[in-house]
């Protein structure tokens, strides 16, 4: 069990691996967007790594690339199918970005680095706990950026009126694009100062 | 005119990297040094311009709805564009593995300069991300998406050199120590992000 | 490793190729009506809400819609409906569109019998900044658009200018403008031109 949990902080695939960063940025001025995304890629990846194991030892070495690359545009055409089927207000906020799950690289690092080596089972799992590991990453960006850039937490009004009043003002500068970088770093230098601590 | 428009755009508005985030994995990964990463952003250029008219003319001919009318007119209704994710990243990553071979084949010195980033190439969100945002700006022609392939590889290209830049000087300014490496990469990327926001007025 | 023959590697990527093709095309094709659906009731509800119609559920958006609606024969291709807004009153529903910072944007107008006053309107996007340039679908956004007009005093097709609020109008009179959304400013923009145009190619 123990060695599952590590993509959640010890071995964070965002934090730590930097990988996937691409996709994670974009949908993350609100928390909506972001936990529909984290939930996407945990699923692609869960089902990504479970199928390329199974049959790993049938793939080709020279084109298992192309047919990882198959396999994982394969679920996220399906994913993205179920979401404009069924939850069509989030697929339309997410719109290209699930197309961009595709090449996020915590799915093809998983694929390379645990499932084209282990066994099904394992892969499901290790593919869900770094799907975590990329959702939280996401989830604690979005909320800082929400909060503080729009007043606001899943749609919903937090800062009460009355600070609006006063001439609290909403932090615009949280939810251009840039910042997100930014309390990404800062999120680092966080985790880096806590595990020396430890340490 | 246009195409000059579109080519500046997409070179310091849209910048890859600094509007959209694509190709980031490789981005932070390679630039501990210039030259690395002007190899790595030469490699990602020649990739786009390749790959992006290609798949244009795919999309145009092939996927969107009522493409197939040049083969007959029966065939005005069928729309095959919820292939074109599975269409795109087959492209790329067969024109990225064609693109190996032939360089091994006639240039030596050339795969061995970039020979190493190919591989990375193909699941570079920059490439498949760029033939997404042409697909949805829906150029009339062919040209158009070639300049706007050029235009994005020069943009991600200097974003990559300029970032590998200052990281060199960074190795003799004094970071708290946690904050080292990762940490400092994401808050300058930030930072110049913000700075090339300013060229959204234009 | 073992090696593997050409032969096997050409048939091996040719039949994945043929399966997640098949099996792509059967899902694609099982939740088509589902996904078409999904774009109709939202239209219908985005038209409803412009004239007025608060909180029109789901089920509800697609019968009521075809009971107050009728599509506008027009000269023009743009698309138009006729609908009773919530007022009881008559109005002119226009359809919109145009290019945002990102992708599309688009939205539906309804102006008033007299053809100048908007009594509403809803804009969407395909792929606007969360929390910026996507802040257009809001309500408030579409709401202070109520009560503009798209003539000026003078008779003139002007359309609306959406200028930042610090901004003075530089000539521009307070009936034909709305605040456009802080930070996002090639959206607001675009918002601006989308109206321009499409009302423009309606206006008699």
């Amino acid at each position: 069990m123990k060695k599952y949990l590590g993509p959640l902080s010890k071995d964070n695939p965002i934090l730590v691996q930097l990988l996937g960063i691409c996709s994670a940025l974009a949908v993350t001025a609100q928390l909506k967007p972001a936990v529909v995304m984290a939930l996407s890629v945990t699923v692609v990846c869960a089902f990504s790594n479970f199928v390329i194991s199974l049959i790993r030892n049938t793939i080709p070495p020279r084109i298992r690339i192309i047919v990882q690359l198959l396999i994982v545009s394969f679920l996220v055409i399906i994913v993205d199918q179920f979401l404009q089927a069924f939850v069509y207000d989030i697929s339309k906020m997410l719109s290209v970005f699930v197309g961009l799950i595709i090449t996020n690289c915590i799915i093809m690092g998983r694929l390379e680095a645990f499932a084209l080596s282990h066994a099904p089972v394992p892969s499901f799992f290790d593919g869900i706990f770094n799907g975590l590991g990329y959702g939280l990453v996401l989830t604690v960006v979005a909320i800082c950026r929400e909060l503080l850039g729009s007043g606001t937490l899943w749609n919903y009004p937090i800062i009460p009126a009355s600070f609006y009043e006063h001439g609290y003002m909403n932090n615009g500068l949280m939810i251009l694009p840039p910042m997100a970088l930014i309390l990404v770093g800062v999120l680092i230098w966080m985790r880096n100062s806590k595990l020396k601590q430890v340490k | 005119m246009e195409l000059a428009n579109i080519f500046v755009r997409s070179i310091f508005i849209d910048n890859m990297i600094f509007a959209y985030f694509l190709g980031m994995c490789s981005y932070l990964a390679v630039s501990k040094n210039v030259k690395t990463a002007f190899g790595l952003g030469v490699a990602v250029c020649f990739v786009l311009i390749i790959t992006m008219p290609v798949n244009y003319l795919i999309n145009k001919y092939l996927l969107q709805s009522g493409a197939l009318k040049w083969i007959s007119a029966d065939w005005v209704n069928v729309d095959l564009s919820f292939l074109t994710l599975i269409i795109f990243i087959a492209v790329i990553a067969a024109i990225v593995q064609l693109l190996e071979m032939v360089i091994e084949r006639f240039s030596v010195s050339l795969y061995q300069a970039l020979g190493i980033f190919l591989p990375l190439i193909a699941v570079n969100c920059a490439i498949l991300g760029g033939s997404l945002f042409m697909q949805e700006k829906n150029f009339p022609d062919v040209t158009h998406s070639f300049v706007y392939a050029l235009g994005s590889g020069i943009g991600w290209m200097l974003a990559i050199v300029a970032f590998a830049a200052i990281r060199d000087r960074l190795k003799y300014s004094d970071i708290p120590k946690p904050l080292q490496g990762n940490g400092i990469a994401y808050i300058i990327t930030g930072l110049m992000g913000i700075g090339f926001m300013a060229f959204l007025g234009i | 490793m073992k090696n593997f023959s050409n032969k096997y590697i050409f048939l091996y990527i040719t039949a994945l190729v043929v399966i997640i093709a098949g099996l792509l095309s059967v899902v694609s094709i099982a939740l088509k009506p589902r996904q078409m659906q999904n774009q109709e009731i939202e239209k219908a509800q985005q038209i409803l809400q412009a004239a007025g119609y608060d909180q029109i559920a789901k089920e509800d958006a697609l019968p009521l819609f075809s009971k107050i609606a009728a599509p506008l024969e027009s000269s023009t291709q743009r698309e138009m409906y006729t609908i009773q807004c919530a007022d009881g009153t008559q109005g002119t529903v226009i359809f919109v569109d145009g290019k945002g910072l990102w992708g599309k944007i688009w939205g539906y107008v309804v102006l008033a019998d007299d053809f100048n006053t908007i009594k509403g309107a809803v804009f969407s996007h395909k792929s606007e900044t969360p929390g910026l340039g996507a802040n257009i679908t809001e309500k408030k956004f579409a709401d202070s658009f109520i009560g503009k007009k798209i003539y000026d005093s003078n008779g003139k097709f002007v359309s609306i200018k959406i200028l930042q609020k610090a901004k003075s109008g530089g000539g521009v009179e307070d009936a034909n403008r709305v605040d456009a959304i802080s930070g996002a400013t090639i959206t607001s923009n675009g918002v601006q031109e989308m109206l321009y145009k499409s009302i423009k190619e309606v206006e008699k």
